[in-house]
């Protein structure tokens, strides 16, 4: 039995020229790319922007990928993404709340909890940096030594400012509720 | 175990990446207080939260534009890769003597252009030269015969501006001068033939005047131009202008010292 392509192999591929191959690991990581972004961004139309962007930014920079972990490559482009969008919508940021999202969402995919509203807004407490950790981590399931490779960082310096950021985020969390 | 060592080692103990003996120590210090213990109901509570986070799912419109725009890029694909090849491979020469050559043939263009330009415009030049003369001449011929005397002394004028005027313009001026109406048109005709002193017609044409005209002005005028030219065969007439009753006083005097200069 064959076994099926690693997303290393298959971006060496579409790096090679095979864009093809490109249709697989955008089945495979969409969902992980738009769920972070919505998360970052609380804005589902342009989480889904980004996350076209993110596969577009892959094929014509196809020829930067140098081998290393595809997870890290590609969350290392949303990343980047996120950041640009970030800034420049940074003066309007604190008028959009949660709600914006919550309210938007269909309720069959988004089980809408008070604990998860509260969640939410403790997040907001956040620094964009902390929450960022904190979703790549917590909600994405990325390691450390994964969240080191995107943000330029150590495994052990990662697995630091992670506990720091949850330890903040429990005490925050508890205070309000 | 220290309070901060035991935060950090709380999430590794939730998150099960301890070894069954670091397990074992966290479990013990949970175990040993209260306090510890509210923390890791609180941490278990958080992490909970955490899982109820359901993955949301994008439109359609992801999937749809992703293929589109990984068809665009694979039609892109192929030639780009010809053209970047030939452009970064290699100083293009062939395009460059095509640019150069076009120049060239720009700059020769306009040379020949303006070159041939010339030589036209200035042979048009001369046509148009020789037309207006004609025209002029034609015109001032017409405007002789109008009725009006101030529109024959501007012919008078316009046939001054003639370089070389045919004879039948000198015919028509000694005309004017010899039998027109007006005596202004006639002295203008008189000082318009000045010019031509040098034609043996004009200068017979002044002698006959002489012994016609009857206008002081005009014999005065006449004379003039006589003494000018030196002309012998006037000194006749003259005398017979001294001769004749009718001759005014000064035209007498002019025709006398008109004939002493002229010997």
């Amino acid at each position: 039995m064959n076994q099926l392509p690693t997303d290393e192999e298959l971006m060496t591929r579409v790096s090679q020229g095979d864009l093809n191959q490109m249709s697989l690991l955008f089945e495979r990581y969409h969902l992980r790319l738009f769920n972070f972004l919505v998360q970052m961004t609380r804005d589902r139309a342009v989480a889904e922007d980004l996350t076209q962007t993110v596969f577009y930014k892959a094929i014509r920079y196809r020829s930067s990928y140098k081998g290393g972990q595809f997870v890290s490559w590609i969350f290392r482009i949303a990343r980047n993404l996120f950041s640009d969008y970030y800034q420049k919508s940074k003066r309007s940021w604190k008028t959009v709340g949660i709600e914006t999202v919550v309210e938007e969402q269909d309720e069959s995919l988004y089980e809408r909890t008070e604990e998860i509203a509260h969640l939410y807004n403790t997040m907001q407490k956040l620094t964009m940096e902390e929450r960022e950790f904190l979703v790549l981590n917590r909600f994405q399931g990325l390691k450390y030594s994964q969240i080191a490779e995107i943000t330029g960082s150590s495994e052990g310096a990662v697995k630091v400012r992670m506990h720091r950021v949850i330890k903040k985020l429990k005490t925050l969390y508890f205070e309000t509720i | 175990m220290e309070n901060k060592h035991f935060e950090q080692q709380l999430i590794d103990y939730l998150d099960g990446k301890l070894t069954d003996e670091q397990r074992q120590k966290v479990q013990d210090y949970i175990d040993s207080n209260q306090t510890n213990r509210e923390e890791l109901e609180k941490m278990k509570a958080l992490f909970e939260v955490f899982d109820q986070v359901r993955e949301m799912q994008p439109s359609g419109n992801l999937r749809t534009g992703f293929y589109e725009m990984l068809e665009e890029e694979k039609q892109l694909q192929s030639p780009k890769v010809i053209s970047v090849r030939n452009s970064e491979s290699q100083f293009p020469w062939k395009r460059a003597f095509q640019i150069a050559a076009s120049f060239l043939l720009l700059f020769l263009g306009y040379f020949a252009g303006s070159f041939g330009a010339k030589q036209e415009a200035s042979q048009e030049i001369a046509n148009l030269k020789v037309q207006t003369v004609e025209l002029k001449e034609r015109m001032t011929l017409t405007m002789f015969e109008n009725r009006s005397a101030s529109t024959r002394i501007q012919a008078v004028n316009f046939s001054e501006e003639l370089e070389k005027p045919d004879t039948t313009i000198i015919t028509a001026l000694i005309e004017r001068m010899q039998y027109d109406s007006n005596i202004n048109v006639r002295i203008a005709a008189a000082e318009a033939l000045y010019r031509f002193s040098d034609s043996e017609m004009v200068k017979t044409a002044f002698i006959d005047a002489l012994g016609t005209v009857k206008e002081p002005d005009l014999q005065i005028a006449i004379i003039q131009f006589l003494v000018d030219i030196q002309e012998k065969r006037a000194i006749e007439p003259m005398k017979q202008l001294l001769d004749h009753p009718e001759t005014p006083d000064f035209v007498k005097a002019q025709a006398n010292s008109g004939i002493s200069e002229i010997i």
